[in-house]
């Protein structure tokens, strides 16, 4: 009797446990449903391309004895992004001639890929290849194909690739990927308002920061300023203050210019010239309705903006952000690599990879996209130099990331931790700015926080 | 054991066969990863078996937060959701006008997105933009950082969550209210019973055994609650930065897939277990002192 009861508890409690396994993946997939859709067509997209390109081969390219291969090909790229990436992809298909078909599979956003990335790499069902950050897999580096043989053998002139991203692709020691999708964060701001404000110029200094941020809460009672992400924030302010940021042995700007940089972000906050995202989820939303005078985030996040809001219309102005004693500017986005243990698999994933780091596809996408060229081929190429001449959005967002080129850097964050150290830096930051801490307080709060992470 | 219960074993083996790979193993595998040092989901390393990561689990503040946070939230939801959808209930029950169109309508939140409705609500309680502040200013009141303010968070994701899970518990409980014999509503009729003393005489004994459904399984689902607060905070435990709204599955979420520290995160989910396990044996208490009751009385 005693024993049944027992018993009856505990199939209670374990029902109640594998609902809490089905947790994990429901998490994810909530919030990516928007894309389904969209990926449902993708897959079908490419099937039927594939279809057509699988003839096209067998007929024309007979005496290529390659077997075809199917690879799959995770990403988290969405609306103009996403379209862009299956014109590509289609375009490879139909044309790679080798009987390479690659099927994109749509993982919703960064933090929906990076996850899933982690589950499949534990769960050994990685993806042929995928988009990735390096702080994704500091845990799975070993499930990383070295590309190093085929950029050296069969790549066209690597030297060509900006050299901040090579860098960034041979943190771990060897080559883990080949840039995609790379952006850098400009300054937006809406050029009406600071027009109507007197200011003619955007800030390129610090003190332009305090004096322009200062006209513009008088004048139009918004702050100047906003940043999408906060911990990338800091390392900005960091590096153009002369300090360091952080490696694996922990934080470095416990220094006098880390302090002055965290003093000066403190105050341009404590004084209403920036704010933080709060309830609003991004600052793109709070531009389009005139809430905020200008922002600093992804050159790709310009097709976000909304200009032509009914009663908010102005004009969008985009500029290479303020710089301090040194030039820094942020440089972001993502790598391609590839997971494939199969050889006839490795080698149609490297066909596709030089596929999109083509100039000439580097050049299709930057257009459509916003994001910018991975070589400095596709820079100088005609076509995207007429592009950055005209006046779209996306060709000022263009040319405010090539003025920024020059100071561009990429963080390093190859290390296990800086995925974490990512998330306690921003939730740090933000509250030790709600609450008014000191920049001391702030520095020896941000400098413990990101210890602990590393030891 | 004769013959005929082996017979019953047979026919109960393929589900006992897919409990045991789905939720036994799982299980004893996660038990398992809560006592190893360091361990790797990827390659299944770790560096020795011992308390460290419970260890680690109750020096952080935040997982403390999040327990109390969890039963926080059961504490409220669950009795909430369970009277005040009994009571919607009971009034759909009775022959109002355009009956089925608010059955329907109570329904919609249960058959409808979390994400999309945190989508809502986030809008409803938006510092300066939202429906609920209008309403509290209209009435004299200051304005609440619902979504803003730390201080709130709770209070907030407990409205949200009682709303939400509405739906389900006035679903089973219009079920079971049509299954009450008329009978005894007509016998109360002759003897001209007042409404509150049927409802709390004939409809509440009546229901009981459903009523102790709803709370064991709210308590259970209330205790697993992740989807309600990442949608409410937009992905993130309460107002960025803070995680003021923080629960258990949100955390063991966060530890494994955010902070690759798969052995805490094993470590939470066994604590979580054993919290589960200790209220479903609380709340089956008064149950089984009341059989006994009527045992010895027999």
């Amino acid at each position: 009797m005693k024993m049944k009861k027992i018993m009856a508890l505990t199939m209670a409690t374990v029902m109640g446990a594998s609902l809490l396994t089905a947790c994990g993946g429901s998490g994810g997939t909530t919030s990516t449903t928007a894309s389904t859709t969209a990926a449902a067509e993708t897959t079908a997209a490419a099937t039927t391309a594939a279809g057509d390109a699988a003839a096209e081969t067998t007929a024309a390219a007979a005496e290529s004895t390659a077997e075809p291969v199917t690879i799959t090909f995770w990403h988290a790229m969405s609306n103009a992004q996403e379209v862009s990436l299956t014109e590509l992809t289609d375009k490879f298909n139909a044309e790679n001639g080798k009987g390479i078909t690659v099927e994109l599979v749509n993982q919703g956003g960064y933090s929906d890929l990076q996850t899933k990335l982690m589950a499949s790499a534990a769960a050994d069902t990685l993806p042929d290849m995928a988009q990735a950050y390096n702080n994704y897999f500091t845990d799975y580096v070993d499930k990383i194909v070295p590309l190093d043989d085929f950029v050296k053998n069969d790549f066209d002139n690597w030297e060509d690739i900006v050299e901040g991203y090579r860098i960034e692709n041979s943190e771990y020691g060897f080559i883990t990927g080949v840039p995609f999708n790379k952006s850098t964060y400009p300054f937006f701001y809406n050029k009406t308002m600071f027009d109507r404000a007197g200011i003619t110029e955007p800030p390129t200094t610090w003190e332009d920061l305090e004096k322009d941020g200062a006209i513009l809460l008088e004048k139009e009672g918004v702050p100047m300023l906003g940043y999408d992400s906060m911990c990338d924030m800091l390392e900005i302010f960091l590096r153009q203050n002369g300090a360091d940021y952080v490696d694996e042995t922990g934080a470095l700007f416990n220094t006098p210019e880390g302090l002055e940089a965290i003093e000066f972000i403190l105050n341009l906050y404590s004084k209403g010239y920036a704010r933080l995202i709060g309830e609003d989820a991004y600052f793109s939303n709070l531009m389009s309705s005139e809430m905020i005078g200008g922002y600093v985030g992804s050159c790709a996040g310009v097709t976000y903006i909304v200009t032509d809001n009914e009663g908010h219309e102005f004009e969008l102005g985009v500029a290479p952000i303020a710089q301090g004693k040194k030039n820094a500017a942020y440089n972001a986005g993502t790598n391609l690599v590839m997971f494939t243990k199969d050889e006839a698999k490795q080698k149609a994933a490297w066909e596709y990879m030089k596929f999109l780091t083509s100039a000439e596809s580097q050049v299709k996408w930057s257009i459509d996209t916003g994001y910018v060229p991975v070589r400095t081929s596709a820079y100088e190429s005609q076509e995207y130099q007429d592009f950055m001449a005209g006046d779209t959005p996306g060709a000022i967002t263009a040319r405010a990331a090539y003025g920024q080129a020059p100071y561009g850097y990429v963080p390093s964050n190859y290390f296990p931790g800086a995925n974490e150290i990512r998330n306690v830096v921003s939730d740090t930051l933000t509250v030790c700015i709600s609450e008014g801490r000191t920049a001391q307080e702030t520095l020896d709060e941000l400098v413990t926080a990101i210890n602990d992470v590393v030891q | 054991m004769n013959r005929k219960s082996y017979k019953g074993y047979v026919y109960l083996a393929p589900v006992l066969a897919i409990m045991l790979v789905f939720t036994a193993y799982p299980l004893v595998r996660a038990i398992f990863m809560s006592f190893c040092e360091d361990y790797s989901i990827i390659n299944g390393s770790y560096k020795g078996i011992n308390l460290e990561n419970y260890a680690d689990l109750f020096k952080d503040k935040d997982f403390r937060k999040a327990i109390t946070n969890t039963i926080t939230y059961v504490i409220f939801v669950v009795p909430l959701s369970v009277v005040i959808s009994l009571l919607i209930a009971n009034l759909l029950n009775s022959h109002i006008r355009f009956q089925g169109l608010f059955q329907t309508l109570y329904f919609l939140p249960y058959v409808t997105s979390v994400i999309a409705i945190g989508v809502v609500w986030r809008w409803i309680l938006h510092s300066q933009y939202g429906l609920l502040n209008s309403i509290l200013n209209f009435f004299g009141f200051e304005s609440i950082g619902w979504l803003t303010d730390r201080n709130y968070s709770m209070a907030s994701l407990i409205i949200f969550a009682v709303w939400k899970s509405l739906a389900f518990d006035i679903m089973i409980f219009l079920a079971a209210l049509q299954g009450i014999s008329p009978d005894l509503y007509s016998a109360a009729r002759v003897d001209a019973t007042p409404r509150w003393r049927v409802f709390f005489r004939i409809t509440v004994p009546a229901m009981r055994p459903i009523i102790a459904y709803a709370f064991v399984m709210g308590i259970i689902n209330s205790f697993k609650v992740y989807n309600e607060v990442f949608s409410l905070f937009n992905g993130s435990a309460g107002p960025s930065g803070y995680n003021s709204a923080i629960t258990i599955v949100f955390y063991i979420y966060d530890k494994f897939y955010n902070n690759y520290k798969y052995g805490i995160a094993a470590a939470g989910s066994v604590v979580l277990f054993l919290l589960i396990m200790f209220f479903t044996a609380i709340q089956r208490l008064p149950g089984r002192i009341r059989a006994r009751k009527e045992a010895a009385q027999k």
